[in-house]
């Protein structure tokens, strides 16, 4: 399985970054780490130039919502079907719930969301979708 | 032909216009106190030094007026991020709106756009030397500005100001703005006591393994010397095991002079500057205290030549002026029950270490660049040279680090950094993950002091 990953926006928290990197390889997964400072169109040429079965994007400064505003505009120029899109991380820049946060980034295309969710809690979820999905 | 780079440099709308024979004036009749290099001749005890800046005049003259009645050494002056980024128009805003209101717009002192003869009245009126803190790949105007004020100590390297800071600022550049940096210092080191240069040790602060630490160090450190610079700090942050900051300072120390001589300057003062624990603070301030405690009881066993301080309002953001004044004071209580320590050691630690470092140093020199700079752009490039939490795209990051059962930072992957067999053997021997999943040790190992 391939997964892209990488922090979206102008977000340059690394440490989340690359334990997500090395934690998707100990689990057998091929990753494409974009790295930090990453914009949306970037993850979607990665997407395409690799093949790729999951794209996870991250963000801890709670920007990432106004940088996904495109993402089904991009996800419609592109047949990218049997893609899994996942987010994680801090999703809101002030306090929010995972009750309002989840359905609004549903809306932008992403199909998995975790809000403040554990690592190995939100990997696990992409693991079981993809077993379910195979 | 410098003098005229240097010159179209400093030829800027954003700071006063540059006057070089008065500055060259100033620099040679500037009382010794201003030079930290002077300082560290004169005294006998561990130099103590805050982190700080503020956007106005007024509040870093405030700040410096609390770290004096502290007992401060050293004072810094941290640069806002505008400024390290090169953007003056944002910074010139920024101020404009922070003096206006009253209010911190940036996180530093936009030293560019105060200009040095606003600065240079602060510095002169303190009479104590200041170091620049700041983490600009390009640093040129920065600097030129810095000494021009009499701030005769300049942090930060191409290395260490570039791999932790950024994500694709081109590597290359880093290494000719800095060579401009080392010059124009080596070149003022001429006119009184020597200016001194200090690298920046704690690279991501996260899990960094000596032994790249070391390296890291030794060639910002020779960078520097063979453009001329004669006084120069190499620096560490606390690893979060007492013993390896021994070992480490132990095998700096004696690797540091050993390469200044194999380049043929050996007649460079080279000193060692601790750093505080620069890793995630506990909320629990108490906790905080006795970090810094224990932080300052470590830089006496290693024997440091300066300490930098933090406070215990770390995790909750900038500190006030008192309670970052009040750090420096209990810093320098603590210190005073530290006289006369003897000194110890760990062999097959240092033989370990030692080795490692000799090995990556010997892979950079073997690459067949013609200029050290260029080796070492290349050894980052290949891998040799290799950070862990590094965001910069030419960092490959595949060292991969974890603690053993002493809270001690070992190689679990080497990547292509250049260790040998029997030394990565002997780091990954201390090793024991207890079941658990490789990424679960390293979150517990990042939050020791939580």
């Amino acid at each position: 399985m391939r997964v892209v990953t990488g922090v979206v926006g102008n977000d340059i928290h690394v440490v989340a970054n690359r334990l997500i990197e090395i934690s998707l390889k100990e689990r057998g997964f091929e990753v494409f780490n974009l790295g930090v400072n990453t914009y949306l169109e970037e993850f979607i040429d990665a997407v395409i130039e690799t093949d790729a079965d999951v794209l996870l994007i991250s963000s801890l400064n709670g920007e990432a919502e106004g940088w996904s505003r495109d993402l089904l505009f991009l996800k419609s120029r592109f047949d990218l079907d049997g893609v899994l899109f996942a987010i994680g991380g801090n999703l809101s820049v002030g306090e929010a719930t995972s009750e309002e946060i989840v359905p609004k980034y549903k809306a932008y295309g992403y199909d998995l969301v975790f809000h403040q969710v554990d690592l190995n809690t939100g990997i696990d979820t992409i693991e079981e979708v993809l077993k379910e999905r195979a | 032909m410098f003098q005229r780079e240097r010159e179209i440099i400093t030829s800027t709308p954003y700071t006063d216009s540059f006057d070089f024979d008065e500055i060259k004036a100033f620099i040679t009749g500037a009382s010794k106190n201003l030079f930290i290099s002077h300082k560290f001749k004169t005294s006998d005890k561990i130099l103590v030094q805050p982190r700080g800046g503020f956007p106005t005049y007024d509040k870093v003259f405030e700040l410096y007026g609390a770290f004096t009645g502290a007992g401060v050494d050293i004072l810094p002056l941290t640069i806002d991020s505008n400024t390290r980024l090169n953007d003056y128009e944002m910074a010139r805003k920024m101020l404009a709106l922070s003096e206006e209101n009253d209010e911190n717009m940036l996180n530093g002192y936009p030293l560019v756009n105060h200009g040095y003869r606003t600065t240079r009245k602060m510095v002169t009126h303190y009479d104590t030397p200041i170091s620049l803190r700041h983490g600009t790949p390009d640093a040129r105007l920065l600097v030129e500005v810095a000494l021009a004020s009499g701030i005769f100590e300049i942090e930060g390297g191409p290395i260490t100001y570039l791999l932790p800071y950024s994500k694709n600022f081109p590597l290359d550049k880093a290494f000719l703005y800095w060579k401009y940096v080392e010059r124009v210092c080596a070149e003022y080191s001429e006119l009184n006591e020597p200016i001194n240069r200090e690298s920046f040790g704690p690279l991501s602060a996260t899990l960094q393994p000596p032994a790249i630490v070391i390296v890291i160090q030794l060639l910002e450190m020779l960078l520097s010397l063979e453009e001329g610079v004669k006084s120069f700090s190499v620096s560490f942050s606390q690893t979060g095991s007492m013993s390896q900051d021994i070992v480490s300072s132990n095998v700096i120390k004696k690797l540091a002079r050993k390469y200044a001589e194999k380049i043929g300057c050996g007649d460079a003062d080279i000193h060692l500057v601790y750093h505080q624990w620069m890793g995630a603070f506990p909320r629990n301030k108490e906790f905080s205290d006795s970090l810094i405690n224990t932080s300052t009881v470590i830089a006496s066993m290693v024997r440091a030549d300066k300490m930098i301080t933090k406070t215990r309002d770390e995790a909750f953001g900038i500190p006030t002026k008192e309670v970052n004044a009040a750090a420096v004071r209990n810093t320098q209580y603590t210190l005073n029950m530290l006289r006369g320590i003897p000194s110890i050691t760990d062999e097959e630690e240092e033989a370990n270490l030692t080795e490692m470092v000799d090995d990556i140093m010997e892979a950079v020199f073997n690459d067949p660049a013609d200029t050290l700079w260029r080796q070492v752009f290349n050894s980052i490039k290949n891998g040799i040279i290799d950070i862990p939490f590094s965001p910069h795209i030419a960092n490959h990051g595949e060292a991969i680090t974890v603690r053993d059962k002493n809270y001690n930072i070992r190689f679990y992957e080497r990547g292509n950094v250049p260790i040998s067999d029997k030394c990565l053997a002997f780091e990954r021997s201390k090793i024991d993950l207890c079941g658990a999943s490789l990424v679960d040790h390293i979150i517990h190992d990042i939050g020791i002091m939580l």
